[in-house]
C-alpha cells in the first residue's frame, strides 16, 4: 500500500469512527495480518478498545479475520475496501434512481451498519420513510420487502458469508473463530419472510406501546421481545455490482457524445449499446474482455417499448458502432443477422486514455494534448519526428516535451543501435506507457483527495468557534418559535449572529461545500482509472 | 531521462582525452558524454539554471482549473455526503476518545450528552476472544454462560479449582469490589500483553483477583489475621457504648 493510500484511508478511517478505530486500522493496513495482542501491544492500546475497535471495522466488512495453526486468529484490513467509503454518496443516489427512495434508504441502511437482516433493514427504512410522509400515512412493510427482493433479485445486495449450521454432537472444543462459508448459488436468496406491519412514527412526547420510555437508553441490535425470524442472514451492499453498473453508464455516455451529437431527437446509438449492455448484466462476469456475443435480432427484441427503428436502421447502426475506430462495439459473426460484442477492456481503456488527455490539456495546455495524442498515436517519435508531425516550432516542441516527461506522462524508450549502448548511437523514442501512466495519475488522485479532505477539516476546525455559536442560535430560535415567540424577538435573537460574521459562514459553507464536490468528482476519475488498472491486469 | 553516461570505452571514441575528469576540475568547459544534438540542446546554447532548492509549495499554475460539474444529481450527491458524515458521528460505530477528566464538572455538560444508542456485535460470528470479558455480576446469566463457553475448552482442571474460588470469592464480597475489579481490569490488562496463548487468560484473571485484593483495602479487613479486634476492649468494659 503507498504512503497516499495509507494516509487516505487514515483520514477517511477517522471520520467515520473516530481515533481509535483510526489508529487500529492503520496499523493493520501497515503492517499485513497480526493477532489481537500484537495489535494492542504495537499500538499502544487497551485490549477493551482494540476489541471494540476490530468488531467496529469487522462489522462493516473492512477487516476479515483467519484462524491459523495453533488457534491464533489473526486480522487483515481491506485498504481497497476503506477507499470504497469515498463512493458511498455514489451508491446511495445510484439506488435512488433505480428504486427511487425506498431503494435508496436500503442501500443507506446497509452501507451506514455494514451487514443487517432483513428484517431489521425493513422495519427501519419503513420507519424512516413513515417519518416523511404526511400525518396519518404510513408505510407498509410489504413495499419495503418487495424493493429488497428486487435489489437481491438484480444483485445489488448480496447475503454475507455465513456461519454453517453444524450438528449438535460435535465432539471436541468449539474453533476459536466460525469459518464463514459462502455458495454462488444462496448468494441472493431471500429467505421466505412474512413482515407484517407498518412505519412508526417516533413521537417526542409520549411513550409508545412498542416504543421505549424517553429516560432509558434504547439498545440496538437486541430485539425487543419478538425472536428475529430471520436470525444469523445478514445482507450487505455488493459494490462489484455498483461498479459494474458505473462502468456501463461510462460506456453509454462517452457512446452518446461520440456518436449522438447529430442526432437531435432520440440517441440511438448509446440505446443500443445500453441495451446491449442491459442484456449481458447478468450472463457477463463485470472482469470479462467481452461480453456474450449478442446476435442482433436479440438486440432488436430487447430494445426498449416505445424505441420504433425498424430492422435496418438498427443494422446500420450496429454496422456504424462496428466500424468506428473507439472500437466498443465489435462484430463477432454473421449468424442471427450479425453477432456483436462489447469490447469491455478497449472501452475501459479508451476511457482512460480519454482521461489522460483530458489531464495532460489542462494541465500543459492544448498545444502539449496535441503531442500527447500524436505520441499515443504513433506509439514511438523521436524528437525531430515529434516536430515535424505535431508542427510546433522546436524549442517549444522540446519544453513542452521535457514538461510531460518529468511529469511522468510520457516516458523514454532507448534502442541501442550499438551493444555498447553508445548513447551517440541510440535512439531516444518518446512513447506513452498508458498503464504506469494511469497507475502515476491514480496515486495523484488519491493524495489529491486527502489534501481535499485536510483541508476541509482544517477550514471547519478555524471556524469551530463561529459554527457553535451559530448552530446555537438556531437551536434557540428553534425552541422559540415551538412556543410560539414573537417577530420581533425572533429578530432579536438573530441580531446575535452579525453581519460580518455572517459573512465568513456563507464563505466557510461555500468553500466546503465546494471541497465536498471536488472530492466526489475526483473519485469518479479514481473509479475509471482503478478499473482500467483491474482488467489489465486481470488479462496479464 | 534515463541515465545514459557511460565507461571509459566511449570517451576514447568520442574525443580521443583519456583523462575522464577533465571536464569537471575547473577547464572551463563541460564535456559531454554523448551527442547533444540528440537530446535537443544545440552546443554552446545556454543550459537552464541549477535548481538549488525543492519546488515551491503552491506553484502559480499557467491554466486555471475547470469548474466543477453542477447539476441535480451533483448537488444531491453533495448533500448526501454531508450528511452520511453527520449521521456516521452519530451511529454506536463511531468510537469517542475518552476525554481528559477535567478539574471541574460543569453543570452544562450533563445536558449536552449526545445519546448513543448501544450496539451489541453477533458474537457468533466473531472470534471468540472478541468478546469482552466482564466480571460483573450484574451482566447476567447470558454473558456468564457464554463466557464459561469461551473459556471451556481451554481450561485444565487446576484452572476449573481455581475458577470455583475465584467465583465464591466474588459472591462473598461486597458489590463495590466488583466495580473496582472491572476498573482495575483494564489497567491489569495492558500489562499482561507478553501472554499469546488463550489459555493464559484465565490466569490472567486470577491474577487479577489477587493482585487487587492485596491494593484493595475495602476486602481485606483492616487489622491482620490473629488480632482479635473486639474481644479486648470488651473484657474491660461494663457500661454499654452508645
Amino acid at each position: 500500500m503507498t504512503q497516499a493510500e495509507i494516509k487516505l484511508c487514515s483520514l477517511l478511517l477517522q471520520e467515520h469512527f473516530g481515533e481509535i478505530v483510526e489508529k487500529i486500522g492503520v496499523h493493520l493496513i501497515r503492517t499485513g495480518s497480526q493477532p489481537l495482542r500484537v495489535i494492542a501491544h504495537d499500538t499502544g492500546t487497551s485490549l477493551d478498545q482494540v476489541k471494540k475497535a476490530l468488531c467496529v471495522l469487522i462489522q462493516h466488512n473492512l477487516v476479515i479475520y483467519q484462524v491459523h495453526k495453533r488457534g491464533v486468529v489473526e486480522y487483515e484490513a481491506q485498504c481497497s475496501r476503506v477507499l470504497r467509503m469515498l463512493r458511498y454518496p455514489r451508491y446511495i443516489y445510484t439506488a435512488k434512481t433505480l428504486y427511487s427512495d425506498t431503494g435508496e434508504l436500503i442501500v443507506e441502511e446497509l452501507l451506514l451498519n455494514g451487514k443487517m437482516t432483513m428484517s431489521a433493514v425493513v422495519k427501519k427504512v419503513a420507519d424512516r420513510l413513515t417519518e416523511t410522509m404526511e400525518d396519518g400515512k404510513t408505510m407498509d412493510y410489504a413495499e419495503v420487502s418487495n424493493t429488497f427482493v428486487r435489489l437481491a433479485d438484480t444483485h445489488f445486495v448480496q447475503r454475507c458469508p455465513w456461519v454453517p449450521a453444524t450438528e449438535n454432537s460435535d465432539p471436541g472444543p468449539p474453533p476459536p473463530a466460525p469459518i464463514l462459508v459462502i455458495s454462488e448459488k444462496d448468494m441472493y436468496l431471500v429467505p421466505k419472510l412474512s413482515l407484517i406491519g407498518k412505519g412508526k412514527r417516533r413521537r417526542s412526547s409520549d411513550e409508545d406501546a412498542a416504543g421505549e420510555p424517553k429516560a432509558k437508553r434504547p439498545k440496538y441490535g437486541t430485539d425487543n421481545k419478538e425472536p428475529i425470524p430471520d436470525d444469523g442472514i445478514y445482507w450487505q451492499a455488493n459494490l462489484d455490482r455498483f461498479h459494474q453498473h458505473f462502468r456501463d453508464q461510462a460506456i453509454v455516455s462517452a457512446v452518446a457524445n461520440r456518436m449522438d451529437q447529430f442526432t437531435f431527437q432520440t440517441q440511438t446509438s448509446s440505446e443500443v449499446v445500453r441495451t446491449m449492455l442491459r442484456m449481458s448484466e447478468i450472463t457477463t462476469p463485470s472482469t470479462d474482455p467481452f461480453t456474450q456475443p449478442l446476435s442482433s435480432n436479440e438486440i432488436f427484441r430487447s430494445l426498449p417499448v416505445g424505441y420504433n427503428i425498424s430492422k435496418q436502421v438498427l443494422d446500420q447502426y450496429l454496422t456504424l458502432l462496428a466500424d468506428d475506430p473507439l472500437e466498443f462495439v465489435g462484430k463477432s459473426g454473421d449468424s442471427g443477422g450479425g453477432m456483436y460484442v462489447i469490447n469491455l477492456h478497449k472501452a475501459l481503456g479508451s476511457l482512460a486514455t480519454a482521461t489522460l488527455e483530458s489531464v495532460v490539456q489542462e494541465r500543459f495546455g492544448s498545444r502539449c494534448a496535441r503531442i500527447f495524442r500524436l505520441v499515443l498515436q504513433k506509439k514511438h517519435l523521436e524528437q525531430k519526428q515529434v516536430e515535424d508531425f505535431a508542427m510546433i516550432p522546436a524549442k517549444e516542441a522540446k519544453d513542452m516535451l521535457y514538461k510531460m516527461l518529468s511529469g511522468n506522462f510520457i516516458s523514454l524508450q532507448e534502442i541501442p543501435k550499438t551493444p555498447d549502448h553508445a548513447p551517440s548511437r541510440t535512439f531516444y523514442l518518446y512513447t506513452v506507457n498508458i498503464l504506469s501512466a494511469a497507475r502515476m495519475l491514480l496515486h495523484r488522485c488519491y493524495k489529491s483527495i486527502a489534501n481535499l479532505i485536510e483541508r476541509r477539516q482544517f477550514e471547519t476546525k478555524e471556524n469551530k468557534r463561529l459554527l457553535e455559536k451559530s448552530q446555537r442560535v438556531e437551536a434557540i430560535i428553534a425552541s422559540m418559535q415551538a412556543t410560539g415567540a414573537e417577530e420581533v424577538q425572533l429578530q432579536e435573537i438573530e441580531e446575535m449572529i452579525t453581519a460580518p460574521e455572517r459573512q465568513q459562514l456563507e464563505t466557510l459553507k461555500r468553500n466546503v461545500n465546494k471541497l465536498d464536490a471536488s472530492e466526489i468528482q475526483v473519485d469518479e476519475t479514481i473509479f475509471l482509472l482503478e478499473s482500467y488498472i483491474e482488467s489489465t491486469m486481470k488479462r496479464q | 531521462m534515463t541515465s545514459c553516461f557511460q565507461t571509459n570505452n566511449e570517451f576514447a571514441h568520442f574525443s580521443g582525452r583519456t583523462n575522464p575528469m577533465a571536464g569537471s576540475q575547473g577547464r572551463g568547459r563541460a564535456a559531454y558524454t554523448f551527442n547533444i544534438e540528440a537530446v535537443g540542446f544545440g552546443r554552446g546554447e545556454k543550459l537552464p539554471d541549477v535548481v538549488l532548492k525543492p519546488p515551491p509549495l503552491f506553484p502559480d499554475t499557467d491554466y486555471k482549473p475547470v469548474p466543477l460539474k453542477a447539476g441535480e444529481g451533483e448537488d444531491y450527491m453533495l448533500a448526501l455526503k454531508q450528511e452520511l458524515r453527520e449521521t456516521m458521528k452519530r451511529m454506536p460505530y463511531y468510537i469517542e476518545t475518552p476525554e481528559e477528566k477535567q478539574d471541574i464538572e460543569r453543570y452544562s455538560k450533563r445536558y449536552m450528552k449526545v445519546y448513543k444508542e448501544e450496539w451489541i456485535p453477533d458474537w457468533r460470528r466473531l472470534p471468540r476472544e472478541m468478546m469482552p470479558r466482564k466480571k460483573c455480576k450484574k451482566a447476567g446469566p447470558k454473558s456468564e454462560k457464554v463466557k464459561d463457553m469461551g473459556k471451556g475448552a481451554s481450561l485444565t482442571n487446576t484452572a476449573d479449582v481455581l475458577k470455583k474460588i475465584e467465583e465464591l470469592e466474588k459472591r462473598g464480597d461486597g458489590e463495590k469490589s466488583d466495580e473496582e475489579n472491572e476498573e482495575k481490569e483494564g489497567g491489569k490488562e495492558k500489562s499482561q500483553e507478553g501472554d499469546e496463548e488463550d489459555d493464559a487468560a484465565a490466569e490472567q484473571e486470577e491474577y487479577d483477583e489477587e493482585e487487587q485484593e492485596e491494593e484493595n483495602d475495602y476486602i481485606n479487613s483492616y487489622f491482620e489475621d490473629g488480632d482479635d479486634f473486639g474481644a479486648d476492649s470488651d473484657d474491660n468494659m461494663d457500661e454499654a457504648t452508645y
